[in-house]
């Protein structure tokens, strides 16, 4: 009777073939779909409450070791944090923590480049087991994944050569400061009462600091990515930080569950800290040292 | 610190053509067969074929390329627990698009043949299959060529967006060598004479093709 249908349904050769197209096609699909939500690496990223005593058995760190390798994030377009060399291998400060971070896991490092808005949902699908990419901590990331202590320095500052002395927001004042226009250090430098201090607004970063460089001005507020640019090119002008006028330092992301990987880097990162290998890199990358707050936190 | 010289930065972005070059031809072969199965699918006169291959093209065309990526790589993975690599993702989701539009530019060179063609093959005791395969097809590859080149030279171009998911490609060398550089002006206008050399034999390929073709 069904072999009857059938026939009719598929009434000719091209009719069947079709037919036993989309029936292998059918097969194939249920075959993969199957032995992929068993065998394929299962993904943690959807946090419901079914699954979160699922989640707690899983051990990243324990995964890593066996295994021998770690698969980190890293950042190739966004020096000095990271960037790519003549060779497109990516090479920086973030590069350099990633590798000191495997080495002390006694692991082999798999440096995954990722375009930055995509770096938390590669560590969410497991595709990387950590995330050491000039990440900030702000509320949304928080609440989908965890940050160890802080362990690069990414701030605004006031810079300036090293025979003027400002240690504060008060020793400004007489002072003539060169800012972008619009930039976040405008917006902290503007809060300050206009009578004291002299600001001079300038169209974009690279004016800022060749403003500084010429002797325009004395003290420039700028971000440290851009200061370490401007010290690297201009050795013999000593130019140094001054003082922090807004700290938002960079975390290592890590998964939520993933407890014990988080103690562990946390850990490493103090040790780093202590060691002043840390440091060295901050000298080697930013052209100054980590900035004293930075080095003190040992604890996350 | 060794620096990025003309000649380097030449030689990296040829280097980078590779992953241009190889998701192309991923999207060219696994696209073309998958199209032609979808377009037999698109004339068949089974009703329920039509109408899941036309759900299938709406869905590849109706959707950007990028969603599509994103889809392949982050969404499989976040919903079914499926970790596809990057290759294997940029496979689907390039196959899945190429394939929607190949299959609707074929389709429309073999319905734009006079449906006398179709009845004089029957009338001669062809099967279905033989018709297709001695008379329609034949003709209707003619009016093919030239829109399908000109839809693979898009391909070509659209692989830039497989970027996303981790392929140092052609434009995203560019991207990367231009943050160290910042010489934009060089470094693009050298990714897009290297498009250029790739796009451009194919559309001169598709001309002499047609004038092959023609009688």
């Amino acid at each position: 009777m069904t072999l009857k249908f059938l026939k009719a349904l598929f009434s000719t050769p091209f009719k069947r073939a079709i037919a036993l197209f989309c029936a292998s096609l059918l097969l194939t699909i249920s075959i993969a779909s199957c032995s992929g939500s068993s065998d394929a690496v299962k993904s943690k990223a959807n946090i419901s409450p079914d699954n979160i005593a699922q989640l707690e058995n899983s051990n990243t760190l324990q995964e890593v070791k066996t295994a021998g390798k770690i698969n980190i994030a890293v950042p190739a377009d966004f020096p000095p944090f990271g960037a790519v060399g003549p060779d497109m291998q990516p090479r920086g400060y973030d590069i350099d923590v990633a590798n000191q971070i495997a080495q002390e896991l006694g692991v082999e490092v798999e440096l995954v480049s990722v375009v930055g808005n995509y770096r938390i949902p590669f560590l969410q699908t497991d595709r990387v087991d950590l995330v050491i990419s000039s990440l900030g901590k702000n509320e949304e990331r928080a609440a989908i994944i965890d940050f160890s202590q802080p362990y690069a320095p990414f701030f605004s500052g006031i810079y300036g050569r090293s025979k003027i002395e400002v240690a504060s927001l008060d020793d400004l004042e007489g002072h003539t400061v060169g800012v972008a226009q619009g930039s976040l250090e405008d917006l902290e430098i503007s809060k300050l009462p206009p009578d004291k201090i002299d600001i001079k607004r300038y169209a974009n970063n690279s004016l800022t600091a060749s403003a500084l460089v010429s002797g325009q001005v004395n003290l420039i507020a700028t971000g440290n990515v851009v200061a370490a640019k401007l010290i690297q090119d201009n050795p013999s002008q000593k130019i140094e930080s001054k003082f922090i006028l807004k700290d938002s330092p960079c975390y290592v992301g890590i998964r939520k569950q993933d407890t014990e990987l988080l103690e562990r880097v946390n850990k490493i990162l103090a040790h780093l800290k202590q060691t002043g290998k840390l440091n060295q890199l901050s000298l080697k990358w930013f052209g100054e040292p980590l900035p004293k707050d930075l080095t003190a936190t040992t604890q996350a | 610190m060794d620096e990025f010289t003309l000649s380097r930065i030449f030689i990296n972005l040829v280097i980078a053509t590779k992953w241009t070059l190889i998701l192309s031809a991923i999207a060219f072969i696994c696209g073309g067969i998958v199209g032609f199965i979808v377009m037999l699918m698109r004339i068949s006169p089974n009703k329920l074929l039509r109408g899941i291959s036309f759900i299938y093209v709406e869905f590849f065309q109706g959707t950007p390329l990028l969603l599509q990526l994103f889809l392949a790589f982050f969404g499989l993975s976040v919903v079914f627990g499926i970790n596809l690599s990057p290759l294997a993702a940029a496979t689907l989701a390039l196959t899945g698009f190429t394939s929607a539009f190949l299959a609707d530019i074929w389709r429309g060179a073999v319905q734009a043949l006079p449906q006398g063609q179709w009845e004089a093959g029957s009338a001669i005791g062809f099967s279905y299959f033989k018709q297709l395969q001695l008379i329609i097809l034949p003709q209707a590859i003619k009016q093919a060529i030239a829109p399908t080149v000109g839809f693979l030279v898009q391909v070509i171009k659209g692989t830039s967006l497989a970027s996303i998911i981790g392929f140092t490609e052609l434009s995203r060398a560019a991207a990367l060598i231009n943050n160290v550089t910042l010489q934009s002006l060089l470094i693009f206008g050298l990714a897009g004479l290297i498009y250029f050399i790739v796009c451009y034999p194919l559309s001169t390929w598709s001309q002499y093709l047609e004038q092959k073709l023609s009688y």
